[in-house]
């Protein structure tokens, strides 16, 4: 267990690695953050100033081992636009998309699930086929306009739900939640909605595929002919042998949730991370850039590992200890 | 004593008045929904206008612009040049910062002269370029010595933020902004004190019952992030924030049939100009079928003039900018220190621009990549594809190229470019600020044309504005600068289109807008009450 998850860890470094290079070439490739950043009005000696003091004008190869370098050390260095420590920055937006990308994927989950067992349990009926329409248009209806209808609907002419932005947030050991107020989650309630009907409908449909498979098994039919009743079958046997492709998708959806929930953000101007990003790509903001980047493959290195991790609680047979 | 006296007496009314009505008390405070904030809150830590604009209610500058950009009072009460290189300004006396202390000379020379020390990537130190030495005569007068002469120096002075010398003693790149962002440093004169503030979120603000103009109607002052232009109207229309800047024209005739709103539209110094090639081997330029031309166009008088009388600038600011707009007729708008009055703003005429593009040899027209952004000015798309289209009408064939200001700015930089639209905003209310950086020729040594990257060169015109940049008599100065855009829209290195308008949408039961600014700042001072 611990060799892989060692090499899990290699792999990491690996990625993040030439992740960082990627955006070092990328971001060098557009052009000077200076030029997009600077005032028009700036001489040119105090843009060459400028330039000089970030280590701009230095070859693409030294700004990338001075930055790998203070990596090293622990220091991800300063954002060009706030000119404050990048983790602060970042680390001060992570709860909001956390709260948020929680909320929708657990929600999505939790509902979705259930809903579609039934839709595998039963599909020849009306509710399943009312499912499986829902989740098609979880699918095909782009998030920005559903985004927008439901401002539309409950904020603006409804006026029940706030339009945007982060509720009232009570702090937590130094950090701030909002999933705590009442008020947050009222300005939480339309983004997380917005958010989880994608992953609502890919859960749907993956648990239905799961359940009709198994529902034709010989587990299923020797269960029934024990006497188990179809909840207890379902809830036993059917729930449980679904589950790793449902965790498997968990896991990828929240981390790509987590690091790319930028329409619903801008929409809803929700203070996260996705916004973040966004708007250090339009200023080229590149210590934003790259260490967000390089955190976003160490948080998918780690689900990835926590999703194999619960593999082996579910199944039995992938237990290291049991295998032989 | 009488004034303390009167102070009172307001102070007791205005209290009267808040109890009087139970809703006044909510309507203290005002929420704007802005389109970008400060990026920290040391005013000198970056040059950017959003930045400047959130600042001013914390922080006082030396001299103000007031909403037609003309200089005003703040700090300095007034100023007048003693010799050549020696401004002298008068400080205004009985100012105390937010701590209580008073503010004095030795705040402006501390201001000064930290700004090398602590500037960010976009330096400020261009708002302080020519001062050479700051002298302390008394604790309310100033010399300022230039590296030569000065004229514009007041102008240079009103993004010139004035920081208290004992909060912000002894910072350094490495802690001041967060000194600044904890709030600890953030001491200023201004109307409002500093509360707190989220990157990108919000910012909060107290009013400050000491300030030396009087005590502003609202307690409390929340400027909200609201970067897209969707999400700051629903939150307006949802009653989230009492106003938004730049409501976007596309919703301007919705919002203005909505009865609990009202609509401000107020001229900016915003200009789209389309800017030509004229460097001997142009990268974007061909004939039609990719072939390379003899010689570049755009360096010949006639091709320039009938691209500009190809371009219908009345339609351009009433249907691609939607109304918020005005045809212009040279880079600075009406009211800017050199405007001239005399220029006409072409009328489209696209038989001759045809007789004229004929005469130039190019009867067939040629191949040419327009690139303009998307992002930095509302419209800057719609104006940027109607341009391609007028100029389909006389053979030219545009290949429309929108680009984020990101990736624009930098190849424009590189010269990778041959035809490309942008706007300038002439934020001094000078015009020499604009054409020194635009038309003069590319000379880095004079710190002058910086933004001349496309080889346009006239000795006349160089002539007339380093002698603009000196000359320290005013009416001899504004003649000169109005030569000089007499002499630009005759040689036409580029083509005026259009000035932007803004539009500011705000909740008519509890705010209402007392001016408008023509640099678009939004001001919680421009905003009062309803009731």
């Amino acid at each position: 267990m611990l060799g892989f998850i060692i090499q899990r860890l290699l792999q990491a470094l690996l990625v993040m690695l030439a992740m960082s290079a990627l955006v070092f070439v990328g971001v060098y490739a557009i052009g000077n953050p200076i030029d997009v950043i600077i005032s028009p009005d700036a001489t040119q000696d105090i843009r060459a100033q400028a330039i000089a003091r970030y280590g701009l004008d230095k070859p693409l190869w030294e700004q990338y081992f001075i930055f790998i370098g203070n990596l090293l050390r622990g220091d991800l260095g300063r954002s060009f636009v706030f000119g404050m420590p990048v983790v602060q920055l970042i680390m001060s937006r992570l709860p909001a998309t956390l709260e948020l990308t929680l909320v929708a994927v657990i929600g999505a989950t939790l509902i979705g699930v259930p809903l579609g067992i039934y839709a595998g349990y039963r599909p020849e009926s009306p509710a399943a086929k009312a499912i499986m329409t829902a989740s098609i248009l979880g699918f095909s209806v782009p998030t920005f306009w559903i985004g927008l209808l439901l401002i539309l609907t409950f904020a603006v002419w409804g006026g029940m739900l706030p339009a945007g932005g982060r509720g009232d947030t009570v702090s937590v050991f130094g950090v701030e939640w909002s999933v705590l107020t009442l008020n947050g989650w009222k300005h939480l309630l339309l983004p997380a909605f917005n958010l989880a009907l994608f992953k609502f409908a890919m859960m749907v449909r993956l648990s239905r595929a799961g359940t009709r498979e198994l529902m034709l098994t010989d587990t299923v039919k020797f269960a029934r002919a024990a006497g188990l009743s179809d909840a207890t079958i379902l809830r036993r046997h059917v729930l449980k042998l679904i589950s790793i492709p449902i965790v498997t998708v968990f896991g990828l959806e929240f981390g790509s949730t987590l690091a790319f929930a930028v329409v619903t953000e801008t929409i809803f101007s929700w203070p996260g991370v996705g916004k973040l990003i966004i708007d250090s790509i339009n200023s080229l903001d590149r210590p934003v850039m790259v260490a967000y980047l390089v955190l976003v493959a160490a948080l998918f290195v780690t689900i990835n590992v926590a999703v194999d991790l619960v593999y082996a609680l579910l199944d039995p047979r992938l237990r290291p200890g049991e295998r032989s | 004593m009488h004034h303390v006296l009167t102070r009172t007496l307001a102070a007791a009314v205005l209290s009267t008045t808040i109890l009087a009505g139970a809703s006044g008390v909510l309507a203290q405070t005002l929420t704007v929904g802005t389109r970008a904030g400060p990026e920290s809150i040391d005013p000198h830590f970056t040059a950017s206008g959003t930045h400047a604009e959130a600042l001013k209610h914390v922080f006082d500058t030396l001299v103000w612009s007031g909403d037609k950009l003309q200089l005003e009072p703040r700090l300095a009460e007034s100023w007048k040049p003693l010799n050549d290189t020696t401004w002298e300004f008068k400080l205004r006396k009985g100012v105390k910062f937010h701590d209580g202390s008073d503010f004095t000379a030795e705040d402006v020379k501390f201001s000064i002269e930290r700004i090398p020390t602590v500037s960010g990537p976009n330096p400020t130190t261009i708002y302080v370029r020519r001062v050479k030495e700051t002298k302390i005569v008394d604790p309310h007068t100033l010399h300022i010595v230039t590296d030569g002469p000065a004229p514009n120096l007041p102008n240079d002075f009103i993004r010139l933020f004035i920081v208290s010398s004992k909060a912000a003693a002894g910072l350094t790149k490495d802690n001041a902004n967060e000194a600044f962002n904890t709030g600890k440093a953030a001491i200023g004169t201004g109307p409002y004190k500093f509360v707190s503030w989220t990157p990108k979120e919000q910012l909060v603000l107290d009013r400050f019952d000491g300030y030396w103009g009087g005590a502003q109607p609202w307690q409390k002052v929340v400027r909200k992030e609201l970067p897209n232009d969707a999400a700051r109207v629903a939150q307006l229309r949802a009653g989230q924030v009492d106003m938004i800047v730049r409501a976007p024209a596309a919703d301007v005739p919705t919002l203005e049939r909505d009865n609990t709103l009202a609509i401000v539209k107020g001229d900016t110094v915003y200009v789209f100009y389309a800017e030509f090639d004229m460097r001997e081997k142009p990268p974007q330029i061909t004939a039609k079928d990719g072939s390379a031309l003899p010689a570049n166009p755009f360096r010949d008088q006639r091709v320039r003039d009938a691209v500009d009388l190809a371009i219908d600038k009345a339609a351009l600011a009433e249907v691609a900018m939607e109304g918020l707009g005005k045809p212009a007729s040279q880079l600075v708008t009406p009211g800017i220190f050199g405007y001239n009055d005399k220029i006409p703003v072409t009328k489209p005429d696209l038989n001759k621009a045809k007789e004229l593009l004929a005469a130039a040899g190019f009867k067939d027209g040629f191949k040419v990549t327009f690139s303009f952004t998307n992002d930095r000015l509302p419209g800057d798309r719609a104006v940027g594809t109607a341009i391609a289209q007028m100029l389909a009408r006389i053979g030219i064939e545009v290949v429309a190229n929108a680009q984020p200001g990101a990736v624009l700015f930098p190849a424009r930089t590189r010269g990778d470019l041959s035809f490309v639209m942008s706007g300038w905003g002439t934020l001094t209310g000078e015009a020499n600020y604009t054409l020194s950086s635009l038309m003069h020729s590319n000379a880095p040594n004079l710190k002058l044309g910086a933004f001349n990257w496309r080889g346009y060169l006239n000795p006349e015109m160089d002539k007339m504005l380093q002698a603009a940049a000196v000359e320290m008599d005013e009416a001899k100065r504004r003649k000169l600068l109005e030569d000089a855009n007499e002499l630009s829209i005759k040689d036409k290195p580029l083509i005026p289109l259009a000035a932007v308008s803004s539009a500011w949408a705000l909740r008519k039961d509890k705010v209402k807008m007392v001016r408008t600014r023509s640099d678009e700042d939004s001001l919680a001072m421009d905003v009062v009450p309803a009731k």
